[in-house]
């Protein structure tokens, strides 16, 4: 019979858990150990628990509130599920949409990113401290039934992941279990982040568009701590090294911006868009022979925002004209 | 649906559109190439989206409403979204997963009861 139903769901294994625990039971022999040292991606710790993490039983439906209030006040920001249920409840679906629990954390001075779709990336983030909210469809494709968790622990060697959810404090369920309902949900996991802070395993595009929709929410006096620390890790990226020249140029430090667009063209010499930020800076600041040939550039490999490009050239050719 | 469709030829223009109909706040950053831009661009491309129509943050604001939320939430929170995110929430709202916890269909309870036994689902943490 369970033969039967597996087939029917087309239920496919836990292929990250096996590999996961294939590699811990291959490296708890005291032989492989030395030889893993070498390796450039530490071992996993073998059991993690992050058992400070606060826990907020969730009421009927309000499983978002509660799992986001969860990560959030792990992330040091002090707020209640009640707080938050004006903010991601959708009544009329019964629930919390996954958007706007990205969103949400924005209000509290917080970046949300999305994890790579990874068990390890997950498991790596708990080791690291952090609590990581996960989404599930714990029954099936065709009947879905949605659940916000959060991932606070895990142990290999019992082959558990350690969850706050629903009205359990620490839900132990096997890691293979546990990986099935989580990639029926497409792999949803995010960590809340404090801007300066970088996730293990982040990749440049998405940590770009987690820290502009952070700083587009309004919240964005610190945003400039999460640009700094994006451009240590990845020195040469173009759209951080812009974001942090732009949001200089909204706080009127002219001259660090003027750095961060240089910055940029110094490894994308034609990246237009800079050329033409960089123009407009030095138009600002007086420098109008710089800003015609940097304006010149940007018109001259167009793209997306030509039509901005010229309205600059127009405008320092004027400014050149009448001068 | 209630859609403003816009069929443009080039990404350029979409994203000056989009920029004027979502009432941001631009005025200021008129004259440099803006983050939100540069980052809605790379979505659509990352995407591979053909980006057809645009909505409003009044748009989507209208729909939490129409589901419930009370109006000034509704405002607070769409502040709060990407311009790729007010896209995919106004599109999707009524298809889009939303995480609700623990219901049960009665009528496939013993179905789920063996899947869970059996480790496929995840619904009664007792068993």
């Amino acid at each position: 019979m369970t033969a039967l139903l597996l087939v029917m769901t087309g239920c496919v294994g836990a292929p990250q858990s096996a590999l996961l625990l294939a590699h811990f039971n291959e490296h708890s022999n005291a032989d492989l150990i030395e030889h893993h040292r070498e390796q450039a991606a530490p071992v996993l710790s073998p059991r993690v628990n992050l058992d400070n993490v606060l826990f907020f039983p969730q009421e009927e439906y309000q499983c978002g509130p509660a799992a986001l209030a969860t990560v959030l006040n792990a992330s040091l920001v002090v707020v209640s599920p009640d707080d938050l249920v004006s903010q991601v409840y959708v009544p009329e679906r019964q629930g919390s949409l996954q958007i706007e629990m990205l969103a949400a954390p924005r209000r509290y001075g917080r970046i949300s990113y999305q994890l790579p779709p990874s068990l390890d990336a997950v498991l790596r983030e708990v080791q690291a401290g952090r609590p990581v909210l996960v989404m599930q469809n714990l029954a099936l494709t065709r009947f879905p039934q949605w659940h916000y968790a959060v991932v606070v622990g895990y142990d290999l060697a019992q082959q558990d992941i350690i969850l706050r959810s629903g009205t359990i404090r620490d839900y132990r369920v096997s890691l293979r279990v546990f990986e099935r309902t989580w990639s029926r949900a497409q792999h949803w996991a995010v960590v809340i982040l404090q801007p300066g802070e970088l996730p293990l395993q982040a990749s440049e595009d998405g940590y770009f568009q987690a820290v502009s929709a952070y700083e587009n929410a309004g919240a964005s006096s610190q945003a400039g701590a999460a640009y700094r620390a994006g451009l240590e890790r990845w020195p040469d990226s173009q759209l951080l090294g812009m974001g942090y020249g732009n949001l200089a140029y909204r706080d009127g430090d002219r001259e660090l911006a003027i750095t961060a667009y240089s910055k940029v063209l110094e490894h994308h010499q034609d990246y237009a868009a800079a050329h033409n930020n960089l123009a407009q800076v030095m138009f600002e600041t007086g420098d109008l022979q710089g800003a015609e040939a940097h304006a010149r550039n940007a018109v001259r490999l167009g793209g997306s925002f030509a039509e901005i490009y010229q309205r600059t050239l127009d405008r320092v050719l004027a400014a050149n004209a009448a001068r | 649906m209630k859609k403003y469709s816009m069929m443009s030829k080039s990404l350029a223009s979409l994203v000056l559109a989009l920029f004027t109909m979502m009432s941001v706040q631009v005025p200021a950053m008129a004259d440099i190439v803006s983050t939100e831009q540069l980052a809605f661009e790379q979505q659509t491309q990352i995407k591979r989206d053909a980006v057809k129509s645009f909505f409003s943050r009044d748009d989507v604001a209208a729909q939490l409403v129409e589901r419930g939320v009370d109006a000034s939430d509704a405002q607070m929170r769409v502040d709060s979204l990407s311009g790729s995110e007010l896209n995919a929430l106004y599109e999707q709202i009524d298809t889009l997963p939303a995480g609700e916890g623990l219901g049960i269909v009665i009528g496939i309870l013993v179905i789920f009861i063996l899947l869970d036994v059996a480790g496929v689902t995840d619904i009664f943490p007792g068993v």
